[in-house]
């Protein structure tokens, strides 16, 4: 009894349906809950004592920074799966979550440009968390150019999965690389990014983003598995169904 | 079980390096590019002796970086196409050993080669002769755990199109670790420092890449024969 | 509201980043529905379902 739902995740229908049955939810939670705590970011939160206003791209830079390696360990796991019980829906939910998260690590990498500029007075340092994020970028990349490089689509979710789980191996390995590269070259900042403490009134919109942002994940990918299903599971008798 | 899968791999070993001394041109050719891309940066950057020093860490690591990205291509592709891969994998022995085996004997005909020519690149770009025993030990353990990241991405590339221009997209983000610890070590040996803190981390790296890049690249080689 | 919008100076860095990073949201929101309908037209044409 207790597998059951471990099976029912195994059979495409079944998650084509509870795909589709939940996506509105996911995503109306999610629009509402970013609309809050966008309102109580710009407009309720105070200004920080330090950064002033500039402060407040911390509700737009940390969720999806948060959300780039949220979404890399997301596909890893995934991936995973399929590799070690033949999942064939869990290859098709690794291949949804690549051009998400390679998306999100663009965001990141942009809004903290946007913020290093009046913080370091550039647009780029050699910040480990900016550097590491850009390596992070280039594992996407990597991902995606594997994928569209084998033509055989089962070929192309056996050797992405092993160089996602390669690369989830990596990434703190490359996080402490970089940290350790950077506190050699540590070039004096102008102001410090964070505190420590951080007043409720900021912290309650950041969170509510976090779980804004994560139910807005879930949506995405669940509408790109959708797509993924109907590609591949081309003349089943159950995308028949569904489609009429 | 173990026995007769080190002989298994040592007699892939020993096949490996009877074949490079019957067809040397993939031991050169990459040699000779990493000469030729060590000798474009005095002429890109500067004539002046004390300004390549600064700048020689980057250049030899980067050079020895591309220099083995283009070694790799070859590391399975010549035994994938006339099916001895394929062969391996039947064979019933642990592909994972004979990979491995594979693996090293790449890095002695490639790697290695590379950190022992590597002082005469380094002395055109000014690193003094104390630093030479330096940069080549840096090399030799970086490089070797390059062979073993990009081992990974020579198996993975095998049933790709286009497989040079992606083993080189999916090796580098993975290498970036060899490179900082490795280019800093040699900085280090050049400036007279203490380089053993990057040797240590690079050994460790190298260690892990030991235990976990043959068994990734089995699992790669096998998706690829499927 | 102008005050609001001058964010104490750093309008021009937090309005570009809010927009950027909420545009990425909208995009990959938009890009998943379009690959959806895309696959589910193919899907349609291939099995010769009508709407």
């Amino acid at each position: 009894m207790a597998w059951t739902w471990f099976h029912r995740l195994a059979s495409p229908p079944h998650v084509y349906a509870f795909a589709r049955r939940w996506t509105p939810w996911f995503g109306g939670v999610s629009a509402v809950a970013m609309c809050v705590a966008l309102y109580g970011g710009l407009v309720l939160a105070p200004e920080d004592y330090q950064q002033k206003d500039a402060f407040r791209m911390v509700y737009v830079h940390a969720p999806t920074a948060w959300l780039s390696l949220m979404v890399y360990t997301t596909m890893a796991v995934a991936a995973a799966v399929g590799l070690i019980w033949r999942m064939k829906v869990a290859h098709a939910a690794a291949a949804s979550c690549a051009p998400i998260g390679a998306w999100f690590t663009v965001a990141a990498l942009g809004t903290g440009m946007l913020w290093g500029k009046p913080m370091w007075g550039a647009y780029w340092v050699w910040d480990p968390r900016l550097t590491a994020e850009l390596v992070l970028l280039f594992l996407y990349f990597g991902y995606m150019g594997l994928r569209a490089g084998i033509e055989d689509p089962v070929k192309a979710d056996k050797a992405s999965a092993v160089l996602a789980v390669v690369g989830v191996i990596n990434v703190p390995i490359i996080k402490f690389s970089v940290e350790w590269w950077n506190s050699l070259h540590q070039t004096p900042t102008v102001m410090q990014m964070g505190k420590p403490k951080m007043d409720f009134d900021m912290l309650w919109p950041l969170l509510l983003m976090f779980v804004a942002f994560a139910l807005y994940f879930v949506t995405v990918m669940l509408i790109r598995l959708r797509a993924e299903l109907l590609r591949r599971e081309r003349n089943a008798s159950w995308i028949r169904e569904v489609l009429t | 079980m173990k026995a007769t899968s080190l002989v298994a791999a040592g007699l892939v070993a020993v096949r490996d390096l009877r074949l490079a001394f019957r067809k040397p041109s993939q031991v050169i050719q990459p040699l000779m590019f990493f000469m030729i891309v060590a000798t474009l940066f005095p002429l890109t950057l500067t004539p002046e002796m004390s300004r390549l020093r600064d700048a020689a860490p980057g250049v030899l690591w980067i050079g020895a970086l591309l220099s083995s990205l283009l070694a790799l291509e070859f590391l399975f592709r010549d035994d994938a196409v006339d099916g001895t891969l394929e062969q391996f994998a039947l064979s019933g022995q642990s592909l994972t050993w004979m990979l491995f085996a594979k693996t090293c004997t790449h890095w002695l005909l490639t790697g290695l080669p590379l950190a022992l020519s590597a002082p005469i690149a380094a002395a055109a770009l000014g690193v003094p002769m104390e630093a030479m025993v330096g940069v080549v030990a840096s090399l030799m353990l970086g490089s070797f755990a390059m062979s073993l990241v990009g081992a990974i991405g020579a198996g993975l590339t095998l049933g790709a199109r286009r497989g040079g221009v992606l083993l080189s997209l999916l090796t580098l983000p993975l290498a970036v670790p060899i490179l900082i610890f490795g280019a800093r070590a040699t900085q280090l040996a050049i400036s007279g420092g203490d380089m053993a803190p990057p040797m240590y981390l690079l050994g460790a790296i190298a260690v892990l890449g030991v235990t976990l890049a043959p068994l990734a690249a089995a699992a790669a080689v096998r998706i690829g024969l499927e | 509201m102008n005050e609001f919008l001058d964010m104490g100076g750093y309008g021009k860095y937090v309005w570009p980043s809010f927009v950027l990073g909420f545009g990425i949201v909208v995009l990959n929101l938009v890009l998943a529905l379009n690959s959806l309908a895309r696959a589910k037209h193919e899907a349609r044409r291939r099995l010769g379902v009508s709407q």
